[in-house]
C-alpha cells in the first residue's frame, strides 16, 4: 500500500477493529482512513464496488470475513471480475484481491467452516492463492496485489497462529510457482493451503515407516504449476492429493487427471485423493474432526497406494 | 393488548430468556460451550414480545441473536444439546442451535449468512398466500442485515405481493464492532433507508408491551390480506457481539441502556399493578432455574453423535454414491 497509492483496503470491521482475525490491525493508523475503512455488512457492496473500482484505475483489496460468504459475491467474481478482460476492447483487466478465511476446526458450523476453493476452480479468469507458510503469505499477498487479474486469496483460519521466518523487505513469491516443501522419492503428495502442514506431518510419520514422501505445495491453485507436479511424479511414480474440500469434485480430481494425461505410464500405484466426505461441515466436536482430513487419512492413503 | 391473566406467562418467558442467557455466559466462561454464544441479553423483549403476540403455527425466522425463538418453541434440552452438539440435539450435532430449522416448531432454518433469510421468509409468505393458510411469518434481523440488498428486495417483493410477513428489525445500534450509523446513511432510524410502500413502525424495543401490541397489529393486517409491516425495535445488547470479541463500546452507553432494562421494566409493571408479588417472582425464578440446570446437566452428560449422523445430505440418496463417506 505504501508502494502504490492506487491500492486501498476495505471490508467489514477491518479498519477500526483490525479485522475479525486481526489481520489488518494497525493498518488504518499506518496508511490512513481514506485508504483503510469499514463498510456496511454487505458483501454485494464489497464485490460489486471492488469490481467497479478495479475496472477504473484502482487496485482494491477487500476482505470477505468468511470464505463461505463468497457465495454472495459469486456473481461479481464469476460473471464480472473473471470475464471483463475478455469483454473489453482493450487491455483493461480487473486487478482486485479478495482476501478471505476458510476451513473447519473451530466448531463454527456449516456456514463458517467451508473450503470454497472448488466452487471457483472451473472459472476461467480467476486466480486463486492458498499460502501455507508465513513467508509465502507475505510474498504471495504482495504478488496478488500487484497482479493485474482478480485474485481470491484464501487464508486458513487454523493457521493464523503459525509462526515462521519471514524475509524482510520487498519479498514476493511468483504466482503460479509451486514449492517443494519436502523432497522424497516414493510418493508425491500435493497438498493445498492448510493441508500442507497435515501432509508434512504425515510424511514425517511415513518416513519412520519406510516411505519417503515428497510434499508439493502448489501455493497457487490457479494458475496451477503442473510441471513441478508432473516432474515429481515421474520421479516418485505415485501421487496422492490432499485438500480440505470434499474429495468428490475437488481440485484433487483435476490434478489427478492432469497427471493421468501427461504421466500415466510413470505411475506405479493408484492415485489417491484425500478430502472431506461429501457432506456439509458438521458442528459436533467429534464429527468435525472426523470430517477434516488429517495426517492419519493421508498416511492411510499413501500406504494403501504403495502396498 | 395483553390480558392480565397472560401477564404472568409473558413475564415467565422474559425471565426464561434472561436467566438462560446468564447461565450460558456463566457456563461458557467456566467450562466452555461448543456453540460460540451471541447473547441476546438486553434484547429479550423484542423476541419474547413478538413470539408471544403470534400463534403457534405462525412461522418464525430468527436472527443469530433471537434466542427467544428457540427458547419459546423448543424444549430447553433441545436448545442446550443443540448448543453442545451432542447426539440428543435437535440436529444430532450436525449444526448449531442458532440456525436450525424445525417444521414441527414452525422455526424456519436459517444460515450463517446474515440477512439471507429475509427473502426466504418472504417465501413462507408466498406459501401462506398460495395455500390460503392463515399464517404469518415473522423474520428477525439486525441493523447490519439491513445494509444488505436482501433487505430491500425482500421488502419490495413482500409489499408488492401483500405478503403476510412481519419484518422485525432489531436495531441494537451495532454491527459487530462497527457502529451502525457510521455505515448506514440514516439520521437516526434504520428504517429511513426503506422507501418501500409498507407500514413502518419505530418502537421502543425495551418495552415488551409496545413490541407485543405493534406485532399484534401487524399480524392482524397480514392476516386480513393487507401485507407486510416493517417494525424497527430500538434495543441494545449488553454483551459484545460474540463472547470471543472484546468489549470496546463506551461504558456509559452500556450503562445508560441498562437503566431501561426490558425484564425489570416489565417486572416493575407487574409489581406496581399488584399482578404478582415478590414471592411469585422468586418461586418462578427458582423453577425456571431448575429447568435450565436440568437441561445443562443433561447436555453435559449426553454423548457425542455417531459418525452416521453427519451423512444426512439428501432425503433419498446415499452420499456413498459420490465417493462421500470416508
Ligand atoms: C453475510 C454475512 N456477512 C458477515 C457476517 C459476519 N457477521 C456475523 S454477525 C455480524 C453483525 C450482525 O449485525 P446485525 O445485523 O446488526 O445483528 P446483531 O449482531 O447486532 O444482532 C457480522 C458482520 C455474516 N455472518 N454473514
Ligand atoms: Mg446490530
Amino acid at each position: 500500500m505504501k508502494r502504490d497509492e492506487r491500492v486501498f483496503l476495505y471490508g467489514e470491521d477491518v479498519a477500526d477493529y483490525g479485522g475479525l482475525y486481526q489481520v489488518t490491525e494497525g493498518l488504518r493508523d499506518e496508511i490512513g482512513e481514506d485508504r483503510v475503512f469499514d463498510t456496511p455488512l454487505s458483501e454485494t457492496t464489497l464485490g460489486g464496488t471492488a469490481v467497479g473500482a478495479a475496472l477504473t484505475g484502482t487496485r482494491p483489496v477487500v476482505e470477505i470475513m468468511f470464505g463461505d460468504f463468497l457465495s454472495i459475491i459469486a456473481d461479481h467474481l464469476i460473471n464480472y471480475a473473471a470475464k471483463m478482460h475478455f469483454n473489453y476492447s482493450d487491455d483493461t483487466s480487473v486487478p482486485l484481491v479478495v482476501r478471505t478465511t476458510y476451513g473447519a476446526g473451530d466448531q463454527f458450523g456449516l456456514h463458517h467452516s467451508q473450503d470454497p476453493i472448488s466452487w471457483f476452480q472451473n472459472v476461467p479468469g480467476l486466480k486463486m492463492i492458498a499460502p501455507s507458510t508465513p513467508a509465502d503469505y507475505k510474498g504471495l499477498l504482495k504478488s496478488a496485489v500487484r497482479d493485474d487479474d482478480p485474485v481470491i486469496f484464501f487464508e486458513n483460519k487454523q493457521r493464523y497462529d503459525l509462526s515462521g521466518e519471514v524475509p524482510d523487505g520487498d519479498h514476493t513469491v511468483p504466482i503460479g510457482e509451486a514449492d517443494i516443501k519436502r523432497s522424497g522419492k516414493d510418493m508425491t503428495i500435493v497438498a493445498i493451503g492448510g493441508m500442507v502442514d497435515v501432509a508434512l506431518d504425515a510424511a514425517e510419520s511415513l518416513a519412520n515407516q519406510g516411505y519417503d514422501c515428497e510434499v508439493i505445495d502448489p501455493r497457487t491453485v490457479m494458475p496451477l504449476d503442473k510441471e513441478t507436479i508432473i516432474e515429481s511424479v515421474k520421479k516418485t511414480h505415485a501421487l496422492t492429493v490432499v485438500h480440505e474440500a470434499a474429495r468428490f469434485g475437488g481440485i484433487g480430481g483435476e490434478i489427478a487427471s492432469e497427471v493421468a494425461d501427461e504421466a500415466l505410464f510413470y505411475l506405479d500405484a493408484p492415485v489417491k485423493r484425500v478430502g472431506a466426505p461429501f457432506t456439509p461441515v458438521p458442528f459436533a466436536e467429534n464429527l468435525e474432526q472426523m470430517y477434516l482430513p488429517g495426517a492419519q487419512d493421508v498416511e492411510t492413503a499413501v500406504i494403501d497406494a504403495l502396498e | 393488548m395483553v390480558a392480565p391473566e397472560e401477564r404472568k406467562d409473558l413475564h415467565e418467558n422474559l425471565l426464561l430468556n434472561r436467566l438462560f442467557e446468564e447461565k450460558v455466559l456463566e457456563v461458557y466462561e467456566d467450562s466452555g460451550i461448543p456453540e460460540l454464544p451471541h447473547l441476546s441479553l438486553g434484547q429479550e423483549a423484542v423476541g419474547v414480545g413478538t413470539v408471544f403476540a403470534l400463534e403457534e403455527d405462525d412461522w418464525l425466522a430468527p436472527s443469530l441473536r433471537t434466542r427467544a425463538v428457540t427458547l419459546m418453541r423448543l424444549s430447553l434440552r433441545d436448545v442446550v444439546t443443540g448448543m453442545f452438539g451432542t447426539e440428543s440435539g435437535p440436529t444430532e450435532g450436525r449444526t448449531t442451535q442458532h440456525h436450525l430449522g424445525s417444521s414441527e416448531a414452525n422455526i424456519m432454518g436459517t444460515t450463517g449468512m446474515i440477512g439471507s433469510h429475509l427473502n426466504v421468509a418472504a417465501g413462507a409468505g408466498l406459501t401462506a398466500q398460495q395455500l390460503g393458510e392463515d399464517r404469518v411469518t415473522a423474520v428477525f434481523f439486525g441493523d447490519g442485515a439491513a445494509t444488505r440488498g436482501e433487505f430491500h428486495t425482500a421488502l419490495n417483493f413482500a409489499a408488492v405481493e401483500d405478503l403476510p410477513v412481519i419484518f422485525v428489525l432489531e436495531n441494537n445500534q451495532w454491527i459487530e464492532e462497527t457502529r451502525a450509523l457510521d455505515v448506514i446513511a440514516a439520521e437516526e432510524n434504520i428504517s429511513e433507508m426503506s422507501g418501500h410502500n409498507l407500514p413502518k413502525e419505530v418502537i421502543d424495543g425495551q418495552d415488551v408491551d409496545e413490541v407485543l401490541n405493534t406485532v399484534s397489529e401487524a399480524a392482524e393486517r397480514a392476516r386480513s390480506g393487507d401485507g407486510p409491516t416493517l417494525i424497527e425495535a430500538k434495543t441494545y445488547r449488553y454483551r459484545p457481539h460474540a463472547e470471543v470479541i472484546p468489549e470496546r463500546r463506551d461504558e456509559d452507553e452500556i450503562a445508560e441502556w441498562k437503566e431501561r432494562d426490558p425484564v425489570e421494566l416489565h417486572r416493575d409493571y407487574l409489581l406496581d399493578n399488584a399482578i404478582v408479588d415478590e414471592d411469585w417472582l422468586e418461586s418462578t425464578r427458582d423453577s425456571l432455574m431448575e429447568d435450565i440446570e436440568d437441561a445443562f446437566e443433561f447436555a453435559e452428560e449426553d454423548s457425542l453423535p455417531d459418525e452416521e449422523a453427519m451423512y444426512k445430505v439428501y432425503k433419498d440418496t446415499d452420499v456413498d454414491m459420490y465417493g462421500g463417506v470416508r
